[in-house]
């Protein structure tokens, strides 16, 4: 009992009593998320404000006679004539590796069930992206395990790379996938007591997302065992504007603590253009002039501040890099419309999704043509920039010819063995989603593509053949792997070592 | 009610017009709105609500309210108004106000400005921090 009252004690006399000056204003109008409040003359643009009763909010619209503020929680409590307070502080949400693992909503509160999570940590949702002088060029690659990704499409760490496309084309499983591959590879080098290797931590950034479509991700993450190197920030279809506003710079916070620590993340925004929604939405309750589409005029600076965050940070200025995958919806295929021209011109690439492809059967359904990475081979190791180098040549050349493959007339031998060639790579390009390829593996499939070893297979035959060879290798042969790995290129000794073992694996095949 | 963009942009220059050295002239105020009552320009309803709410808003800058749970004295009466004045200004309008509810305490308002000392209110954050 006397310990409880000391503490009790302790607590009384922790509490201030001097007298501080607060600025505190009249709410005159609630409502849809948004309130008026008269007053409040000392309030800044995005400072926290105190309703009282738990509820906070953010001054958004700071106006001669009135200040218009977004509620974060339950507005329903929030009645007219009620004081509120500034705070003197920006919002700030939790972050550190302490998230890792768990599901959480914007302002960084547990969604999953699993105990209230406590960092040391906490940074603002808005801030300022890092300048010109404290970056370093992107050179190291993100491997998305997704073969025509990294063999045409390479990402770097550091890079903003745009997934876009119609619903139901596959961006999400393209984000998911580099997920589960780079959790692979992280689990692989704990496994392997590779202290060189730098993991690269993930964040699922969930927008206007159905609450069952977010549920079936987590499961996915959890059986591929990737949920343990990755935050998953909700802000569900269900939730208020206000959140889905907040979530993608929410995440993006929780991401800069691992660029200003020297380590890596990756961050997905899934997507961008329920975000803008969201955004529109909060603008016009606020009454701020709207523009296209009914859009607020700064629909622009929304994304490209969010996005500029995304940066690969030189040593002195934190070391660490943070990767963005933004997805954006388009309708029938126009990425001549608003929100997605503003984020195509914002990102280093984009990688376009398909419908027609996808129906087609070819999934990933990414139109090589017109997907692009603008940082291009420096993102990727030496093993994959030689056996990749010709492969998108190839496939364009083969696009072109594909129109006379169709009357069946008499074509030259070279026509043919182009076509049959971009069949196969076509083929060789198709892959299931959540089975990510680990980069030495592709840098196999691919070499033995370039040096003819599936011409004698028929295309139909081509991805068993694949899958068959990917086993062996990784059965029988994991040191050639290994070394593809470790070295990083493929050497005079590894060119001869894997002509021995595919030309055997491909004559035991047929 | 709410003043349409243009309303509330005429209502701001009738109140700088107002202004002398900066501050409020009460004289010139109260003509102004006559003369709006008077020659009823268009949307003059706005107009006048918005220039109430400056007004208001500059009357709100320059008065303190001065609340406490029982009558202050002579002595603290005087102590207050010279702190007021010393921070704010000699123009500052002093209200004495006494609310049972503070229990102990002082809390003064002036414009958006509060210091709140009251009893209540301690209670109420010490309250809070549990």
């Amino acid at each position: 009992m006397s310990t409880i009252l000391e503490d009790i004690q302790a607590q009384i006399s922790g509490v201030k009593t001097s007298v501080a000056k607060e600025n505190v204003g009249i709410v005159r109008q609630i409502g849809d998320g948004a309130a008026k409040i008269e007053g409040l003359t000392g309030a800044m643009l995005n400072e926290m404000l105190d309703f009282g009763n738990g509820v906070t909010g953010l001054a958004l619209n700071l106006e001669e006679t009135e200040v218009g503020a977004i509620i974060l929680g339950d507005y329903t409590s929030v009645k007219e004539g009620q004081e509120v307070k500034t705070t003197g502080k920006l919002l700030q949400v939790p972050v550190g590796k302490e998230l890792l693992g768990r599901v959480v909503n914007s302002l960084g509160e547990a969604l999953d069930g699993k105990g209230d999570i406590k960092t040391d940590n906490a940074y603002p949702v808005e801030k300022i992206a890092p300048g010109i002088i404290q970056r370093k060029s992107v050179s190291q690659p993100v491997q998305t395990g997704i073969m025509p990704v990294d063999a045409m499409i390479p990402i770097g760490r550091g890079q903003r790379e745009l997934i876009i496309g119609d619903r139901s084309t596959g961006k999400t499983t393209v984000a998911i996938d580099t997920i589960i591959n780079n959790a692979n590879a992280n689990q692989r080098a704990v496994d392997e007591g590779d202290t060189d290797y730098r993991p690269l931590y993930c964040i699922y950034v969930a927008v206007g997302q159905k609450q069952s479509n977010v549920a079936n991700t987590i499961q996915v993450l959890e059986e591929n065992g990737a949920m343990k190197w990755t935050i998953v920030v909700n802000a569900a279809a269900s939730d208020s504007a206000t959140n889905q506003y907040l979530a993608p710079f929410a995440g993006a916070a929780m991401g800069e603590y691992f660029m200003d620590n020297n380590m890596d993340a990756l961050i997905i925004y899934d997507d961008l253009s329920k975000h803008a929604v969201a955004y529109r939405q909060v603008s016009l309750i606020l009454k701020r002039p709207s523009g296209r589409e009914a859009y607020p005029g700064d629909v622009f600076y929304l994304h490209s501040r969010l996005l500029e965050r995304s940066a690969r940070l030189s040593e002195k200025a934190g070391g660490g890099s943070l990767t963005a995958l933004p997805i954006i919806e388009t309708q029938m295929g126009d990425v001549s419309a608003y929100i997605p021209t503003n984020v195509i011109s914002i990102t280093d690439g984009q990688i376009y999704l398909e419908t027609d492809l996808f129906y087609q059967g070819i999934r990933p359904a990414i139109s090589v043509g017109l997907s692009v990475s603008r940082v291009g081979s420096a993102a990727q190791i030496k093993a994959m920039k030689q056996v990749a180098g010709k492969t998108k040549l190839e496939l364009a050349q083969f696009r072109e010819l594909a129109a006379f493959a169709q009357f069946g007339s008499d074509l030259d031998a070279k026509t043919q063995a182009q076509l049959e060639r971009g069949k196969r790579i076509v083929e060789l390009f198709k892959q299931q989603q959540y089975n990510p390829i680990p980069v030495e593996e592709q840098v196999a499939v691919l070499w033995s593509m370039q040096n003819n070893y599936f011409d004698t297979i028929d295309v139909d035959k081509i991805k068993d053949c694949q899958a068959k060879m990917q086993e062996h290798l990784r059965d029988r042969k994991a040191d050639l792997l290994g070394k593809i790995k470790a070295e990083g290129k493929v050497s005079d000794e590894i060119a001869e070592e894997l002509k021995t073992t595919i030309g055997e694996f491909i004559d035991t095949y047929k | 009610m709410k003043a349409s963009k243009q309303a509330q942009r005429d209502a701001k220059q009738l109140f700088q017009a107002c202004l002398v050295d900066g501050a409020l002239d009460e004289d010139r105020a109260r003509a102004a709105a006559a003369a709006l009552a008077e020659k009823k320009p268009r949307g003059y309803h706005g107009i006048m609500a918005h220039f109430q709410k400056l007004v208001q808003m500059d009357v709100d800058k320059r008065t303190a309210n001065v609340s406490s749970a029982i009558a202050l004295d002579d002595k603290a009466r005087h102590h207050i108004k010279a702190n007021l004045t010393k921070n704010y200004g000699e123009n500052v309008q002093i209200n004495f106000l006494v609310d049972e509810g503070l229990i102990g305490g002082l809390r003064v308002q002036i414009g958006s400005d509060v210091y709140d000392g009251s009893v209540r209110t301690r209670l109420n954050t010490l309250n809070d921090s549990f």
